[in-house]
């Protein structure tokens, strides 16, 4: 790493940043971070995808959103750290990984449905400064408790829970070189998952009744309940997945090189699932597929150049996330997809 | 018996008071026009019926029941279909889907979607058509389509004409009458001649109260009684 005043010189040396974009622009460099950038792409989408479909249905920013994601990760981090020993084979890990991920779902929906019913439920007919407040405020309680719990445990709540990380059979954390691209194992298993999740999300909301009435719904919640539908038991499913998925994401953050479990994760994961959420545009399952894989892919590439010392400006990376975030509420405010005027909210 | 009955109805957004006691009656079979100025409390009627307004004081009953206060869906689940104001399509699924959503998850949908293509042949051709990408007049008779599914005995219709050229008015006044010989029609109508050709009884409201009602028979805009209420 290099200082200030050298990381200046690197602007101005071209024949250095010549030599830097050229190892950028090598076919297996960008193949890596294409791949990688995917890879963070499916967990930001099964994490953010939740947030939009709230948002799109009820009209409900949720700010507690990252805090599923938080409780999702220490749970499947207990979970995975009960189960898992060292003699533990890669095989026997990946299946408990996918049995902590299917319990700790529906630990969670119900959870995110109670939640609905409670806390929600009461509040739909007040500004949305009430939503806001309330669900920012479960979520510093869930990251409060989480550090209060963790620190009684002996676990230290950030930066990363390494114990639960370090669950990672032997079989994800290796690279393997594919197309001349040397690429970790977790992020083609996280692409797998992502795939798998969107493609189960898109049946659920145009192959079944109820996904119908959520896209119904989406566009004018009141026209829905004037045809005879309940739709605050809509909204209660819609929470409660929402709620599931975020945790599922959580789950896979344990395993992710970047993240781990940690308290942290309430506002990290909170902070670009709304980016994505807003790129793509309120409310779009389409838009938060298409802007995941934007977030994700512009995240890989530049974590690569800020954070490897060819452009040594770490922070800039995550700057450069929200640099799209302005750029799309200036160019395109409603987003990729997003509805110019949503009605019935 | 009447099929629906609002008496005394009192509702109010926020604070402002808008039916200001308003008692009516509407009997099976029938076709019953809502008329009046703007703002004069037409729509929100039509709302507190369905109680996506409720009502403060007075009670709705319908069938016999009174619904007051109950949820909206509980309400047209008991069969009131309703065709809204600007339509209110959802304009990101197809007519298909938007017929649907309509029918309640214990009917028949392939009877009732038959049913309703047969009504509206130009439903039919643009079936897998986003209901954004209708006119405005296909935009009507999906709206009065999606109302009609589900066995509804009552039909409330908010300005069907509103917008549309003269020859879709046209259109939309058989849809209407198709409409009306299944289900009794409560309608809200701002072209006056339009509403007394269709309907066979109206209630004229002014301030949130029913200041006339009658059978629509030789009833003209002339007609001193209307004219006062009517005129800007």
């Amino acid at each position: 790493m290099i200082g200030f005043g050298s990381s200046l010189a690197v602007f101005v040396d071209a024949p250095l940043l010549v030599d830097a974009f050229g190892r950028f622009f090598q076919p297996d460099t960008l193949a890596r971070l294409l791949v990688e950038g995917l890879g963070k792409a499916a967990i930001y989408f099964i994490i953010a995808v939740g947030l939009t479909l709230v948002f799109g249905l009820m009209g409900v920013l949720n700010f507690a959103h990252g805090a599923f994601a938080m409780l999702g990760a220490y749970i499947g981090g207990v979970l995975l750290v009960v189960g898992i020993s060292s003699t533990t084979g890669s095989g026997v890990r990946i299946l408990l990984f996918i049995a902590v991920a299917a319990v700790i779902f529906a630990l969670l929906t119900a959870f995110g449905s109670a939640l609905e019913v409670g806390l929600v439920r009461p509040i739909y007919d007040r500004t949305p400064m009430y939503q806001i407040l309330l669900t920012f405020g479960v979520g510093l309680i869930l990251e409060e408790t989480a550090r209060i719990l963790t620190s009684a445990r002996g676990i230290q709540p950030e930066p990363t829970w390494t114990a639960a990380a370090s669950t990672i059979p032997a079989v994800l954390d290796a690279r393997y070189s594919i197309l001349g691209a040397n690429i970790r194992g977790f992020y083609l298993f996280a692409i797998a998952a992502g795939a798998l999740v969107a493609v189960a999300v898109w049946a659920f909301l145009t192959r079944t009744l109820y996904g119908l009435y959520i896209r119904a719904g989406s566009e004018d919640a009141e026209m829905v309940e004037a045809l005879g539908i309940d739709v605050r038991k809509a909204f209660t499913i819609v929470f409660g997945l929402g709620t599931g998925l975020a945790a599922v994401g959580g789950v896979f953050l344990i395993w992710d090189p970047t993240y781990g479990p940690s308290v942290l994760l309430n506002i990290d994961v909170l902070l670009y699932a709304f980016v994505v959420v807003v790129i793509g545009g309120l409310g779009s399952f389409k838009g938060t597929l298409a802007a995941a894989v934007i977030v994700g892919v512009t995240d890989s590439l530049t974590t690569w150049l800020f954070n490897t010392g060819i452009v040594p400006f770490p922070g800039l990376s995550e700057v450069t996330i929200f640099l799209l975030l302005v750029i799309t509420l200036v160019i395109r405010p409603q987003g990729l997809y997003g509805i110019e005027e949503v009605g019935g909210h | 018996m009447s099929l629906l009955e609002l008496t005394d109805v009192h509702t109010y957004y926020g604070e402002s008071h808008i039916l200001q006691g308003v008692d009516l009656a509407v009997e099976e079979s029938e076709i019953v026009a809502l008329i009046g100025r703007n703002g004069v409390g037409k729509t929100t009627t039509l709302r507190s019926i369905l109680q996506l307004t409720p009502p403060r004081e007075g009670t709705v009953r319908f069938k016999g029941e009174d619904v007051t206060g109950d949820s909206t869906h509980d309400v047209a689940g008991r069969g009131i279909g309703w065709v809204p104001e600007e339509r209110r399509m959802f304009g990101y699924l197809t007519v298909e889907e938007n017929v649907r959503v309509a029918v309640p998850p214990e009917a028949d949908f392939e009877a009732e979607r038959e049913y309703v293509f047969d009504l509206f042949p130009d439903l039919e051709r643009f079936r897998e058509k986003e209901a954004r990408n209708l006119s405005g007049g296909q935009q009507q008779m999906l709206a009065i389509a999606r109302g009609m599914v589900g066995n509804n005995d009552l039909l409330l219709v908010d300005e069907p004409s509103e917008g549309l050229a003269p020859l879709i008015v046209e259109q939309v006044v058989d849809a209407l009458r198709e409409a009306s010989a299944e289900t009794t029609l409560v309608l809200v109508e701002q072209n006056f001649p339009l509403a007394m050709d269709l309907a066979d009884r109206f209630y004229l409201l002014d301030h949130g109260t029913v200041v006339e009602s009658g059978a629509t028979d030789g009833v003209t805009a002339d007609d001193d009684r209307i004219r006062r209420y009517l005129s800007a």
